[in-house]
């Protein structure tokens, strides 16, 4: 074919959504909520995901000195943790940075600080990151053992937990997922296929006149990938509505629900890249192949 | 160029349409095909145009043996012929022009050619005023031209015409009919079925009558309008292969004979319309 003749049946593409408005509209709504059930519940398990993994430090040791530890022995345990196996990073933890992070933990309580005026009771302190999590508990036990360690603690029952709940709602969210999936094509096959069906004759018609099967699908292909970008766009601007006022509502709502880990809730700025192309290139290519595949019906006279 | 040999027809649902039918037109003919209702008239046209299969024989339209011919070489095959049927088939979204353009679309001619080709098939069939209109804005008579023009842009070998005065005036009929006669003098091969015996009375012509799915009457005879000479008549009706199964002799104008020399009403020999 030449660029002339694809340029001539991609403009029939684009005429044809005007000369078929109703159902072109019809295709772009079941497009666009399809699009928005599966993306939402996407993004609902991406943001779970995260909760989740906020939720839970799961590799990490708590590791708490003797207050009166002094300042060279805690730059020896540092240096020893770091040389230990199965640890991949030592975080410091000093006395002062302990104090302010208790400060803003309880906000609600913020009265107490006021009768508190030193930092000196406070702890110095390691956050251990462990590679492992499966030895996790010897490696605290490990800790434990180094003089001067006042406390050294991880939560593998938590973590265990944690990995467990993952698990469950990530197979609840392939399965939503799947379904909605499932159901959407359904739809989006049946509105395609009355479109379709309304020009039959005029399929017919051009089979008669000798077209090739490609020149008849190319402006149906066209016009049901045009449709299913605005699909696409639509329902990135919807999501991107939606996503943020949740955000601000939930990050509004200040510690009591941050400490169900909605701190680990992702803006939509990280995302939106991916969640705008997914969107379009997911909506077009549904679009395109949709209105193709419904055209083989009546194409074969 | 058109042939049959020894077709035959049989639908699923059992009806035999079509029994041993063989046939020839050749380039540059004019045809009239008639026959009484339910016939097997349609079945043959949709047989040239390999809409169906034919259950037997051989068909063979501008050299394509149509039985033989594969899928994706029916586009190519169907380049070499217009059709116009009785219901137009005219895409209703686009205009006249755009109707008529999209023929050499499909053959990627050169947007030069189009732009001027178009314009001149749509002044042939007299239509200059209407070229930006949709089909719902023109009269039958009028859709039908449209249809006309689409059929011979492509410069076809052979038009095939199912019954395309069939939805307009009588009157109108017979200005299809030149127009299709006007494009049969420039040698296209041109096939048409109708019902209007008055037609083929008036232009003559060959004739094939074809009843319960047989050929029964293949002649070429003179319009009858102009006095048909007595003993041509007569030797006319001694060549005439016109036995039809039931023994009844179809007359060059249509009248049926029965064997006992009585004349029977052809409408009602052949069933209802
Ligand atoms: N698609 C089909 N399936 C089954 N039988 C059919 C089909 N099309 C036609 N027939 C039958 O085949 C026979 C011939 O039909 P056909 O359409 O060829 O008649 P026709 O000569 O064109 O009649 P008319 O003058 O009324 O148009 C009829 O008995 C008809 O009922
Ligand atoms: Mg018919």
């Amino acid at each position: 074919m030449k660029i002339s003749g694809f340029k001539y049946l991609a403009n029939q593409g684009i005429e044809n959504i005007w000369k078929n408005k109703m159902m072109a509209f019809a295709t772009f709504c079941v497009l666009l909520i399809s699009l928005l059930l599966v993306g939402g519940s996407a993004l609902f398990y991406y943001n779970m995901n995260s909760m989740i993994l906020g939720l839970g430090n799961q590799n990490e040791i708590a590791v708490y000195l003797n207050p009166s530890t002094e300042t060279l022995r805690v730059q020896q345990i540092q240096a020893q943790l770091e040389n230990m196996d199965n640890i991949s990073s030592v975080e410091y933890i000093s006395k002062e940075e302990a104090y302010n992070r208790m400060q803003n933990q309880i906000q609600q309580g913020k009265a107490i600080f006021d009768y508190i005026d030193s930092y000196e009771f406070m702890p110095d302190g390691f956050k251990v990151t462990v590679v492992s999590n499966d030895l996790i508990e010897d490696t605290t036990a490990q800790i434990g053992s180094i003089e001067e360690v006042q406390s050294a603690s991880s939560s593998p029952q938590v973590a265990e937990f944690l990995r467990e709940l993952r698990r469950v709602v990530s197979i609840i969210a392939i399965a939503v997922i799947i379904a909605l999936s499932a159901v959407s094509m359904i739809m989006i096959s049946n509105t395609t296929k009355a479109s379709v069906f309304a020009r039959r004759e005029e399929i017919q018609i051009m089979k008669y006149v000798g077209a090739t099967n490609a020149f008849i699908r190319t402006p149906f292909f066209v016009e049901g990938m045009v449709t299913g970008f605005f699909a696409g766009a639509g329902a990135f601007f919807i999501t991107w509505a939606v996503y943020r006022a949740i955000f601000r509502i939930l990050m509004d709502q200040g510690t009591l629900v941050r400490a169900f880990g909605v701190g680990s809730i992702i803006p939509f700025d990280k995302i939106q890249l991916w969640v705008a192309l997914a969107y379009l290139i997911v909506g077009s290519l549904v679009g395109a192949l949709g209105s193709v595949i419904s055209t083989r019906r009546h194409i074969d006279v | 160029m058109v042939e049959l040999q020894n077709v035959s027809v049989t639908y699923s649902s059992g009806v035999d349409a079509l029994n041993n039918v063989s046939l020839k037109i050749n380039d540059g003919d004019f045809a009239f095909v008639v026959g009484s209702s339910g016939a097997g008239k349609s079945t043959m046209i949709k047989l040239l145009l390999k809409e169906i299969d034919a259950t037997s024989g051989v068909v063979t339209v501008n050299g394509y043996n149509l039985g033989k011919l594969k899928k994706r070489k029916i586009p190519e095959f169907r380049r070499t012929l217009g059709f116009v049927f009785q219901d137009f088939r005219l895409i209703p979204s686009m205009t006249v022009y755009e109707n008529i353009a999209f023929v050499l679309r499909v053959i990627d001619a050169p947007l030069k050619y189009i732009r001027k080709r178009v314009p001149y098939v749509i002044s042939l069939v007299g239509l200059h005023s209407k070229t930006n209109s949709y089909p719902d804005e023109l009269s039958g008579g009028e859709k039908q031209r449209v249809a006309i023009a689409r059929a011979l842009v492509n410069d076809p070998q052979l038009i095939i015409a199912d019954e395309p005065t069939g939805n307009i005036d009588p009157e109108l009929s017979y200005e299809i009919v030149e127009l299709l006669k006007g494009i049969n003098d420039q040698g296209t091969t041109i096939l048409m079925v109708t019902h209007e015996h008055d037609l083929v009375r008036h232009f003559g012509g060959r004739i094939i009558n074809i009843t319960g799915g047989e050929i029964v009457f293949d002649e070429v005879i003179s319009g009858v309008d102009e006095v048909l000479p007595e003993e041509e008549l007569a030797q006319a009706m001694a060549e005439a292969s016109s036995v039809s199964n039931t023994g009844n002799i179809i007359l060059p104008d249509q009248r049926i004979m029965t064997p006992n020399g009585e004349y029977a009403d052809a409408d009602r020999n052949g069933g209802a319309e």
